[in-house]
């Protein structure tokens, strides 16, 4: 579903934020990327989806190239890629009904969608989605009026609505409290189980990696220094990933 | 800051009122003096004259009018400036530019601006106009790129992950963020315009301001006193409504 070959990225005056990054992973993978703060999470995962462009190497999803896509090949592959944000990104001012609308852009009429015409069909699936992530109710709420918990629910609702083949989520709890962080991960794990979508996560919770992951890869300057199980986080790995200090 | 030169500071802030309120020939004296006129003149204006409401309320309808027009089309020439005085939208030098003539333009206000249109186009109403609007496209331009470089960036990123066109990512991602509080913005100009046209017409610039000027000069204070009740009014009215509107937007 995922695959990543020789990825790197520099930083104009920064270190090297990726360094000969290979990875594939399977559809209905649930990953968990690990690794210290600076470690090169959110590049990875932004080179996925082709937000950040990387200095070298290549990345496909399925069978579509997004490294040297075309504007309009890399907005399809964008389309089927759901990504959830550490601060979640909504637009504050309107609505959650809106909000969640927003990740049909791709597949809307595009002049209608500029004037804020959806068709009632994706409206009603929009409404049942909210229903779905427990949000029922407050469709014509402005998101600026909810919890940071409900928030991101909604950021998790525009990326379903995409129809996504993939999740990608960055640090989706750290912006919250750790029993809110809980409910997000379990929502994410349930749409990997029940709608198969294949989701990779960054976490800086080592527990939540172990508790959620599937599969954890570990990430320190810009490199894979760990790639396997849960169980196989041993002390030695933990040492690896985070640096001898924090093991 | 030292204790020494934190009272060098104060020194030099004293000195500075006490030099100007010298030169200004500030005097309680003569305040105290002007007491009995100030209240010979307002005595003059009970009670007021309304068979001059007809005049007061014409000076009025066209001092909103002025204002009207002038922050219409001020709203609209602002916005191409405000995005080339914006850092992080227009280039270096474009930005470098604009700022630098918005800053020049906006030191001079609305009643010199007036004076030289008065010169240009003649008396009436539409000197006033254009002197609104070129005040009010500057201080709107200025007001405008700093919402624009306060964006957030991360809803923007946001909808582009999406999939969106560069087109939705503007619509959905940017105007949502700017939209409202341009609106809010342009209100609040409209209300501080409807002040700064009401004395328009003291340079002949049209509007209320013209009435109140003329019956000062004929010493008819009971006309005065009605068109200062009316420009009271319509600046509370304007005021509360705008200020009513201006807190939905945000």
């Amino acid at each position: 579903m995922i695959h990543v070959r020789g990825l790197r990225k520099d930083y104009p005056g920064g270190p090297r934020a990726l360094d000969a990054v290979d990875l594939d992973i399977g559809p209905g993978e649930f990953v968990a990327l690990i690794g210290p703060s600076g470690a090169g999470k959110s590049t990875l995962l932004r080179c996925l989806n082709g937000l950040v462009t990387p200095t070298a190497g290549e990345v496909r999803i399925g069978d579509e190239a997004v490294t040297g896509a075309s504007p309009e090949a890399l907005r399809r592959v964008r389309a089927r890629i759901g990504f959830v944000f550490q601060q979640f990104n909504l637009l504050r001012r309107l609505t959650v009904l809106e909000n969640t609308l927003l990740g049909r852009l791709a597949h809307a009429s595009r002049w209608r969608s500029l004037v804020g015409w959806f068709e009632p069909a994706e409206v009603a699936k929009a409404r049942a989605i909210l229903v779905r992530v427990g949000l029922d109710g407050l469709a014509g709420r402005r998101v600026d009026t909810l919890s940071g918990g409900q928030q991101q629910r909604v950021a998790i609702a525009r990326a379903l609505l995409q129809g996504p083949a993939v999740v990608l989520a960055d640090e989706p709890m750290s912006s919250l409290d750790p029993a809110l962080a809980h409910t997000v991960m379990e929502f994410l794990r349930r749409i990997n189980e029940e709608d198969g979508i294949t989701v990779v996560a960054s976490l800086h919770v080592l527990e939540l990696a172990q508790a959620y992951g599937r599969r954890v890869i570990g990430l320190s300057r810009g490199r894979v220094v760990h790639d396997g199980p849960p169980s196989s986080l041993d002390a030695a790995a933990t040492a690896r990933i985070f640096g001898s200090a924090s093991a | 800051m030292s204790p020494g030169s934190r009272g060098a500071a104060w020194v030099v802030i004293l000195g500075a009122i006490a030099w100007s309120a010298v030169e200004t020939e500030v005097s309680a004296s003569r305040m105290i003096e002007g007491l009995p006129f100030m209240w010979d003149f307002m005595r003059r204006m009970v009670p007021p004259d309304l068979s001059v409401l007809g005049n007061a309320l014409r000076g009025a309808t066209e001092t909103i009018q002025i204002a009207v027009v002038g922050t219409a089309v001020a709203a609209v020439l602002a916005l191409p400036l405000g995005f080339a005085a914006a850092r992080n939208a227009a280039p270096p030098w474009l930005f470098y530019w604009a700022r630098s003539l918005l800053n020049a333009f906006r030191a001079v206000d609305t009643l010199v601006y007036a004076l030289f249109f008065v010169a240009a186009v003649g008396l009436g109403p539409f000197p006033g106009v254009l002197a609104v609007m070129v005040y009010t496209a500057t201080v709107l331009a200025k007001l405008y790129s700093e919402a624009i470089e306060a964006i957030e960036p991360g809803p923007v990123e946001a909808v582009r992950a999406t999939g969106a066109t560069e087109l939705q990512v503007l619509r959905w991602g940017v105007l949502p963020q700017l939209v409202p509080q341009f609106l809010s913005f342009t209100l609040y100009r409209f209300e501080t315009n409807i002040r700064a046209a009401a004395v328009l017409g003291f340079v002949g610039a049209g509007g209320i301001g013209f009435y109140i000027q003329t019956y000062l000069r004929l010493l008819n204070y009971p006309a005065a006193a009605t068109v200062l009740l009316v420009l009271i009014g319509l600046v509370m009215i304007v005021d509360f409504a705008s200020s009513r509107l201006r807190a939905r937007l945000i």
